[in-house]
């Protein structure tokens, strides 16, 4: 079916309105739409500059967050600006990450990583999730530098280090290993499993094996469920690692 | 530890050392990863002693899916007769699951050492789960014991591999140690052993009662119309009562249920009709299980004869019908029948058969059926049962049917259980929420049924309610 932008005017309109539990059936034309988008590159261009054209003020925040799913959808480099826009905004934050941690644009990361600096608490959180969610591997630095720093933070970000799990990510976490902080510490451990088990994955035995000992060696002293539990995880990922005739 | 089972120990370590050398020497020129590095291997071993269970399952965990390869193996097998019985088992078990037939002369020397009998029985599982048809015999040997060790030998024969495995069990079937040889059918069975079909027919006529009924069981499991001539002799040779009957229903199983069971019911049809008249007697009631046209032909000329015995023979094998097809016959002949206990028969018949789940009528022509059976009976008796079989047509009009019969002290009870029944079933009472809302709102106040109660109060609520299964005997 040919797109019309015109049969989209009333659903549009009745969306810059639109409440939580209110009549949903309206945009049903602006579903279809998206989806029928993905094979037309033009529909797709003039879709999303109409959605992202509802981000900026007078539109209910339920609106925007159905055009935030949306733009997750469809979205491009196009729609980051506006996205961007509500990245330090309590209330938008969360959707916002939404559609720009699944827009498959360099500028999306970018615009993640600039937020990362200078969002607030909760929300810096939020975007660590979000470059880790995307695997980004240019915000290691940046979130490696929050390990040390307040405690939910360095959770987050230890635990975003080990999901993208690059060789600097791993430095990086390895480098971290004299933190203070029992939940970061404890996070910080998980982390460099998983970095481990990325490496075993990889075939690269020796360098997992390495990452295991050492974890091995610092929860040898510890007492707690959660050493007992670190160094368990490093026994089976050292066996596995000596284990060459299977594959991890 | 006794001399010769130390003996015996000595000459497994031998025979390993042997195994392992020409196993080196004969292994083709393969990946470097093929064999198991002895530091994993080391290690592994050191986690299996450990006293933690967390540290030796990982050991375990590692003799299950890694470290490849007969040395490895070797290594883990060589633990066991180094272990206290609880950490024998775990070991067992994790080289049973490994698969390597070279843990099996370690299984066979635990087997032979142990004292503890689910330390045997473990032994035992891993024999059937590594072994061959060499392996028969000890595990023969086996069954003999009280259980686990029985129960585990059994397990082990129906899993053992290779080609000649079913035919020595065939072989004991037949003259192995008596009160062993159902057991052997039942492995057999178990086995899917179709090379042992024709052994299984002679069985089926066999001299001892036992046996012939753990024939009939296994045929049941996968005969088909080649043995449906054989069966019909297992069913003659049968003895009256509890064997005859379960021969009978091993025969219906093979015409009504496996595969070919059109080909088997008009091999059966044949063989009726092939049968001198104290054969067909025995078969008739078969034949009416089985159900079909043919069959029902034969079963028509019975019921008109004017003999009276044979008329009998043509009624009873009707009452036994699986479906509904005879119904009309059974209501004409109910409207024509004088004989109070004949009566009752028919009306049980139909009360049985009108909402049979896999008859040939749709759900509004069984209620009719059985709505039509209700008109006919003249006793409380049968129309209890009719109530409680309605349940089993699962629609909103027969709950309309049951709901008056709620005000009936004398069918109440009935009535109750059959709409509790039909209100289990959330389709139909979600879809029909107030009509179920005032029917068991009725049942509440009419029920002394503490289970109806609970039952009534949960549907109403739109929760679930789970059927309690019933014992295991």
């Amino acid at each position: 079916m040919a797109y019309d932008p015109a049969s989209l005017d009333k659903p549009f309109e009745i969306l810059k309105a639109f409440d939580w539990g209110g009549d949903a059936s309206a945009f049903q034309p602006i579903d279809a739409a998206v989806v029928a988008a993905h094979a037309d590159p033009a529909a797709r261009a003039d879709l999303e500059k109409r959605l992202a054209g509802l981000l900026g003020g007078g539109t209910s925040r339920a609106a925007k967050e159905y055009v935030c799913r949306k733009l997750s959808l469809i979205g491009t480099a196009a729609s980051v600006p506006s996205l961007a826009a509500l990245l330090p905004e309590k209330e938008h934050s969360h959707m916002a990450r939404f559609a720009l941690e699944r827009i498959n644009a360099a500028e999306a990361a970018e615009a993640l990583r600039k937020a990362l600096g200078s969002v607030p608490g909760d929300l810096k959180i939020g975007m660590i999730s979000s470059l880790a969610g995307r695997g980004d591997a240019a915000s290691v630095p940046a979130i490696a530098a929050l390990l040390s720093g307040e405690s939910k933070t360095a959770v987050a970000a230890a635990d975003a280090l080990g999901r993208i799990h690059t060789p600097e990510a791993c430095q990086a976490l390895a480098a971290a290993s004299s933190v203070t902080d029992k939940a970061a510490a404890a996070a910080i451990s998980d982390a460099r499993l998983a970095c481990a088990e990325s490496l075993l994955k990889q075939g690269k035995r020796a360098e997992a094996k390495a990452i295991y000992a050492s974890l091995s060696e610092a929860a040898a002293a510890g007492t707690t469920p959660t050493a007992k539990a670190t160094r368990l995880a490093a026994a089976r990922g050292i066996l596995a690692c000596l284990d060459t005739t299977t594959t991890s | 530890m006794p001399v010769l089972a130390r003996r015996h120990r000595g000459a497994i370590v031998l025979m390993w050392a042997v195994l392992a050398c020409l196993s080196c020497g004969l292994r083709p020129a393969a990946a470097a990863d093929a064999t198991a590095p002895q530091d994993a291997v080391q290690m592994t071993i050191d986690f299996l002693a450990k006293d933690d269970q967390a540290f030796r399952a990982i050991g375990l965990d590692r003799v299950r899916y890694g470290l490849k390869g007969e040395a490895a193996t070797m290594q883990f097998a060589g633990l066991l007769s180094k272990l206290a019985p609880a950490r024998q088992l775990e070991l067992t078990a994790a080289l049973a699951d490994r698969g390597d037939r070279a843990a099996l002369p370690a299984m066979l020397a635990l087997l032979q050492a142990a004292k503890e009998p689910a330390v045997r029985a473990a032994a035992i599982n891993a024999v059937g789960s590594l072994g061959s048809g060499t392996e028969v015999a000890v595990l023969t040997t086996s069954l003999a014991a009280a259980d686990p060790e029985k129960a585990a030998a059994r397990r082990a024969l129906t899993v053992l591999r290779g080609n000649d495995v079913s035919a020595q069990i065939t072989e004991a079937a037949k003259s192995g140690e008596p009160g062993l040889r159902p057991t052997f059918i039942d492995i057999l069975a178990d086995r899917r052993a179709v090379t042992a079909l024709p052994d299984l027919l002679t069985a089926a006529v066999d001299g001892d009662p036992s046996v012939r009924t753990a024939a009939m069981r296994a045929l049941a499991k996968f005969g088909g119309s080649e043995q449906v001539a054989g069966m019909v002799q297992g069913v003659l040779k049968a003895a009256a009562g509890g064997e005859r009957d379960e021969a009978e229903r091993a025969l219906v199983t093979v015409c009504t249920q496996n595969p070919g069971k059109e080909r088997s019911a008009e091999v059966l049809l044949e063989q009726f009709k092939a049968a001198d008249d104290s054969t067909k007697e025995t078969l008739l009631t078969v034949l009416g299980r089985v159900g079909g046209n043919g069959a029902l032909a034969i079963v028509d000329g019975l019921v008109a004869d004017a003999n009276v015995a044979k008329r009998k023979l043509g009624l009873t094998a009707l009452m036994k019908w699986p479906d509904a097809t005879v119904s009309q016959r059974l209501l004409d002949l109910l409207g024509t029948s004088q004989d109070p206990a004949e009566r009752d028969q028919l009306l049980g018949s139909l009360i049985r058969i009108a909402p049979l789940p896999d008859n040939k009528l749709n759900d509004k022509q069984k209620l009719e059926l059985l709505q039509k059976t209700m008109t006919l009976c003249t006793r409380d008796e049968d129309r209890r049962r009719v109530l409680e079989r309605a349940n089993a047509i699962r629609t909103i009009e027969t709950l309309r049917f049951v709901v008056p019969y709620l005000d009936d002290p004398n069918l109440a009870e009935p009535a109750c259980l059959s709409v509790v029944e039909l209100a289990h079933h959330r389709n139909i009472r979600d879809a029909n929420k107030d009509e179920f809302t005032k029917a068991l709102d009725k049942v509440l106040g009419t029920t002394k049924n503490e289970e109806l109660i609970e039952r009534a109060e949960r549907y109403k609520q739109g929760q679930t309610w789970e059927r309690k299964k019933p014992a295991k005997s």
